[in-house]
């Protein structure tokens, strides 16, 4: 996090990008053509399920949302609306359209649109949007005049604009309300779709690349890239290599491992930009033994999780208190209860528990023995981390029977089917401390509470987050949450990773706080001139 | 002819219909689903309404005879994960990946045939020991392995030949620039091809060497380069050309891994999204293409010995 | 579907003893990788009792060091000693290779030596299925089993040894064609043998050279294709090591420590060089003509 603590720099960088702004000639080599990598065809409908990690970023780029994230604190600034206010005691937020924008096919840009993607398309069960169930707290979007819309709610969701920020991009019902499944269009989401972004596509040739061109009806002007190409290449080490070899200038997503060689090359700089996501263990709550919350502060304890970062992310990452990321300044809460790596503190809390060492090296408590089943998915570090936990256990008396599973019937075994009884993985969450989705009772069973964890007293603190208007009272309420879900433990907090992208050292207005704000202003991206 | 010809066609269509049935039931019975129907944050209710979308709530042998009645139509449905046609889908890769299978097969063909002859004519003796060594090394190394110490030598650091890709972008199309981007995935491919071709060439020469004709054009006094030249190629074709047929099953295999290392939009790595995605009419699509292509392609090697070799005759 | 497939020779009668020792003595590369062989069977059978290191044992502070006293081939990215990982991958790795031919031998010789041996309509059903499997390339039909069933360690074996049965089946179907009008199987049959006792008896040996040939190359092959399942990340799991999952752990690190696929890339390339080299030894051995 070069960006934090150093408050010069991002004055530097906001000179830079005004500077830019008015197109300091001599500065910006216009005719620049950017190369990035996605690693397979990406689709390019923001709410098209599946496919995300393909295409979530080249669709920040074309499809604007509502509010962006502020790149220097993450919070919402205006984008498609220009405006935002909460009525009704929070039942309800009117946000108030900006004006002249217009689709890359000159069609205007208004509420209708607005609408149209949330009743029509998020709002269709039958369709099973991507993320739908973030906004399962609206109930509809009126439409007010052609530049204002109003989203009606079922209960309270302070976090919305928040949450319109993270990949909600506004798609056109001039193109798509036709059409019988809005999600499916082929010539849409494969082909040139119509979109309001700064760059527009011009051709998308499967299997190779997508290349994008300026906008040149953009609301704010034209944009100071001649074009961007996000090239198609699966292979993540041939990513590296390309880069190397000077043939990329942004790499998202990049691995650890390669920072040094990256870096190497002295035309490749790595930003260590963090994101509101946290890796985990789930205990399966509907398991007695994991019930017990000494079992599960046990086993927190018994992890070295910086060992594990050093190991895992070669020291780029930091341990997690909770679910919320110190990204969130003010909303998070790092004064809550720790559990720094101490084997024995962990086996003296278990004997306590009166789980007591077997003859076998295994813990047990009245012929029940401290054995997991844990299985895991072939997806980035799951499978490494998860030995090196199952190592810490095993010095501490308990057994875990790992199986690496595919990743699709990991998902519909482990994650919907909740077949498990401890597993490795990950939530990525809008940069809000509104962790309702992941822990409240009503997502247990069948939402995204995994650990099928319930506890009346933690949503009763969560609901008066979701009601709560001011940011004081916002704070108040989720630091006590985070107070208690550091207690409680619903999840075996592991750690915040670093999210680490190499982009090209000419490449300038490159907004460093997360990716995905620097996706969003994608705008402000131009190339020295050498 | 003609008659063994039909016979051979719809011994094909067999196999095809044979290929389809066991693609369709064993990716279809098994647990897990499209890729792009879940990923971590679904939920049931997200995952039950994308399954009725896509009618993978229906029966498996419902789904299939609809599928096969749509097929024999041309018509292989859309990819689940992609919204494309799988027709369309498996034209623009089948062109790449022939490319690179035809220029894997010319470079181990060439080599494989040369490499064998030196081997036969100096039996038991150094060259034939080191072609042979270097051809058995060729079966030996892991492919991919092969491919990414290739990348970083040739790519990275001497930068001689480009890491991936079939061309370079924003250049319109570019010959010179298509065989660069061919070399290094060709190359490795042929690699692991160029033994087959070696020891085969190497057995047949061998043999027709030891053959009466041969030995009377050599007592007649003729020279060896002639010897080779007039009688034993035209026969050592025949086991090679067999050898070609196999081979095409090989290229489209060897094609899976390579593709991906290369980051090659050919038909190979259409096949691996769609098998790690589970698209279920991609991955039907892409091994209906690869089962005909392997069908014909025995079809015209078997012709061929006729051409070649006319005491070959089919009954 | 080719009727005329090049079969990889035709088995001679069988040949007196001492010839074929002739013959052996005359195979020194063959017998260096028979040699190379035994020491790995050996190493992999017996090297993880020698050896003080557990191949699963994880140790975040100990990762990537360089081979040492304690660690001869260092450690890899989890820390763990890559000696014991190479030893009891070798196992796994073995193992894969030598079962995954098993099952395509088994099945290539029941079904091929069936049809064979039967002719008729059977043939025709038989080779029929042959030819399916035969036109769905070898590596498109493990990768669909694979992801669509698991890789569980049977699951890989019982699927890369059916990438290869089909083959196996093709060269026995045309030898069992050739043997079951010659003679000795007439005078056999002549007496009363039954069908089974015919194709096990009297067949079988007469292909058996072939198959061996085939069997040894099948093994090589088996654990080349489960190292390139491994490096799609559908090979053998952990904890279990095998090379190729070693070898595909290592891809992430390939710039920064790319020793760590130096070893089992080694060991992989050794040993199917060594089954390659055999395999073609036994060819000239059983079958000069071949």
């Amino acid at each position: 996090m070069k960006v934090r603590g150093t408050p010069y720099r991002w004055l530097v960088a906001s000179l830079l990008a005004v500077c830019a702004a008015f197109g300091t000639a001599q500065e910006a080599d216009t005719s620049a053509v950017l190369n990035l990598a996605t690693n397979a065809d990406p689709t390019l409908n923001p709410w098209a399920p599946g496919a995300v990690i393909e295409s979530n970023l080249i669709n920040t780029i074309l499809f604007e949302q509502l509010t962006r994230y502020s790149p220097e604190d993450l919070t919402p600034s205006p984008m498609l609306a220009t405006s935002w206010r909460a009525e009704d005691e929070g039942m309800s937020w009117v946000f108030e359209l900006r004006e002249g924008v217009v689709w890359s096919d000159g069609d205007p840009f208004d509420a209708a649109d607005v609408a149209f993607t949330f009743n029509d398309v998020v709002l269709n069960p039958d369709l099973g949007a991507q993320s739908a169930s973030q906004f399962s707290s609206i109930d509809r979007v009126e439409v007010i005049d052609d530049h204002a819309v109003r989203f009606v709610l079922n209960e309270p969701f302070s976090a919305l604009p928040y949450y319109l920020a993270s990949f909600a991009g506004i798609i056109p019902v001039h193109v798509l309300g036709e059409a019988e499944n809005p999600l499916q269009v082929a010539t849409f989401n494969k082909g040139t779709p119509v979109t309001t972004g700064p760059y527009k596509v011009s051709e998308f040739v499967p299997g190779s690349h997508v290349a994008l061109v300026p906008n040149e009806l953009y609301w704010a002007g034209e944009p100071k890239l001649a074009g961007m190409t996000f090239r198609i290449i699966p292979d993540l080490n041939t990513q590296v290599a390309e880069a190397m070899a000077g043939q990329l200038d942004v790499v998202t997503r990049l691995s650890p491992q390669n920072v040094a060689g990256i870096e190497s090359t002295g035309a490749l700089e790595v930003l260590r930009q963090s994101q509101n996501l946290f890796f985990f263990v789930a205990p399966n709550h509907d398991d007695p033994r994991l019930a017990d919350v000494n079992v599960r502060q046990a086993m927190e304890l018994a992890i070295d999780r910086q060992a594990m970062i050093e190991a895992i992310l070669s020291g780029y990452g930091q341990v997690a208190s909770g679910p919320v990321a110190p990204m969130l300044g003010a909303l998070f809460n790092g004064d809550v209860q720790q559990y720094a790596y101490d084997p024995e503190a962990a086996a003296a809390l278990l004997d306590e528990a009166g789980w007591t060492l077997g003859a076998d090296g295994v813990r047990q408590k009245d012929g029940q023995r401290l054995s997991f089943y844990m299985p895991t998915g072939q997806f980035g570090d799951l499978v490494p981390a998860t030995l090196l936990v199952q190592q810490f256990w095993a010095d501490i008396g308990i057994e875990t029977d790992v199986q690496v599973m595919e990743w699709n019937a990991y998902i519909q075994d482990v994650v919907l089917g909740r077949n498990y009884e401890l597993t490795l993985a990950w939530w990525s969450m809008p940069p809000t401390a509104d962790v309702a989705p992941y822990f409240s009772c009503s997502a247990a069973e069948t939402g995204n509470n995994i650990p099928n964890y319930c506890n009346e007293e933690l949503d009763a603190i969560m609901d008066e987050g979701r009601a709560a208007l001011t940011l004081e009272d916002q704070i108040d309420a989720y630091s006590r949450m985070q107070d208690l879900l550091a207690v409680e433990l619903p999840y075996l907090y592991l750690w915040w990773p670093d999210i680490l992208t190499a982009k090209s050292v000419r490449l300038q207005g490159f907004p460093e706080i997360t990716a995905s704000a620097a996706f969003q202003h994608s705008f402000d991206w131009y190339v020295e001139a050498q | 002819m003609t008659q063994y010809l039909v016979r051979r066609l719809a011994q094909g269509l067999v196999v095809l219909f044979l290929v389809s049935l066991l693609t369709f039931f064993l990716i279809n019975l098994a647990p897990g689903g499209p890729s792009s129907l879940v990923d971590m944050s679904t939920t049931v209710a997200e995952r039950n309404a994308r399954y009725a979308l896509f009618g993978l709530d229906r029966p498996v042998h419902e789904r299939y005879v609809s599928w096969l009645a749509s097929a024999v139509q041309g018509d292989l449905g859309r990819s689940i994960n992609q919204g494309l046609p799988v027709t369309g889908l498996l034209a623009q890769r089948l062109g790449a990946t022939l490319a690179l299978a035809l220029s894997a097969l010319v470079i181990a063909g060439v080599l494989g045939i040369l490499l064998g002859i030196v081997a036969a004519m100096n039996p038991n003796r150094w060259p034939d020991h080191v072609v042979g060594t270097v051809a058995t090394l060729g079966m030996s190394v892991p492919n991919f392995w092969l491919g990414i110490v290739a990348i970083i030598l040739f790519a990275v650091e001497l930068r001689w030949l480009p890491a991936s890709g079939i061309a370079s972008i924003g250049r319109g199309f570019d010959v010179v620039d298509r065989i660069r981007h061919l070399i290094l995935p060709a190359g490795v491919l042929a690699f692991g091809l160029m033994p087959n071709v070696v020891r085969v060439t190497r057995a047949a020469v061998l043999e027709v060497k030891a053959t009466d004709y041969v030995r009377t054009a050599r007592s007649k006094g003729l020279r060896d380069v002639k010897v080779l030249r007039k009688h034993m190629l035209r026969n050592a074709f025949v086991p090679v050309t067999a050898m070609l047929g196999l081979i095409t099953t090989v290229l489209f295999s060897g094609s899976v891994v390579i593709e991906s290392v290369f980051g090659y939009a050919g038909i190979g790595r259409l096949a691996i999204e769609a098998a790690n995605g589970r698209d279920y009419p991609v991955i039907l699509g892409v091994t209906m293409l690869a089962g005909t292509v392997v069908v014909v392609v025995n079809l015209i090697v078997d012709l061929l010995y006729v051409v070649i070799d006319p005491r070959i005759r089919h009954v | 579907m080719s009727e005329v497939l090049i079969t990889t020779g035709t088995a001679a009668p069988l040949r007196r003893r001492s010839r074929f020792f002739a013959r052996v003595l005359r195979q020194p590369l063959g017998l260096i990788a028979f040699t190379v062989l035994v020491l790995m069977v050996l190493m992999v059978v017996v090297g993880p009792a020698l050896l003080q290191h557990s191949p699963t044992r994880t140790s975040p502070l100990e990762t990537l060091r360089p081979p040492s006293a304690e660690h001869w081939l260092g450690t890899d990215e989890l820390g763990r000693d890559v000696l014991a990982r190479i030893a009891h991958g070798g196992r796994v790795s073995l193992a894969v290779g030598l079962f995954s031919m098993l099952v395509g031998l088994f099945l290539g010789i029941a079904i091929g030596g069936s049809a064979g041996y039967f002719g008729g309509r059977t043939e025709a059903v038989l080779m029929r299925v042959v030819d399916t499997f035969m036109a769905i390339p070898a590596f498109f039909l493990i990768l669909v089993i694979v992801t669509s069933f698991g890789n569980h360690p049977v699951m890989i074996v019982v699927t890369v040894g059916l990438g290869f049965w089909a083959q196996m089946a093709r060269s026995v179907h045309a030898e069992f064609k050739r043997f079951r009008l010659a003679d000795f199987v007439e005078a056999s049959r002549a007496l009363g043998s039954k069908h089974l006792r015919l194709m096990l008896r009297h067949i079988l040996p007469q292909v058996m050279p072939q198959a061996t040939v085939l069997a040894t190359l099948g093994v090589g092959w088996a654990i080349l294709t489960e190292a390139g399942l491994s490096y799609l990340g559908l090979g053998i799991q952990p904890p279990l090591a095998s090379w190729g999952n070693m070898l595909q752990n290592a891809q992430a690190y390939l710039f920064r420590a790319p020793i760590l696929a130096v070893w089992p890339g080694l060991f992989i390339a050794l040993t199917v060089l060594s089954f390659n080299v055999l395999g073609n030894a036994l060819r000239d051995i059983l079958d000069p003509r071949g």
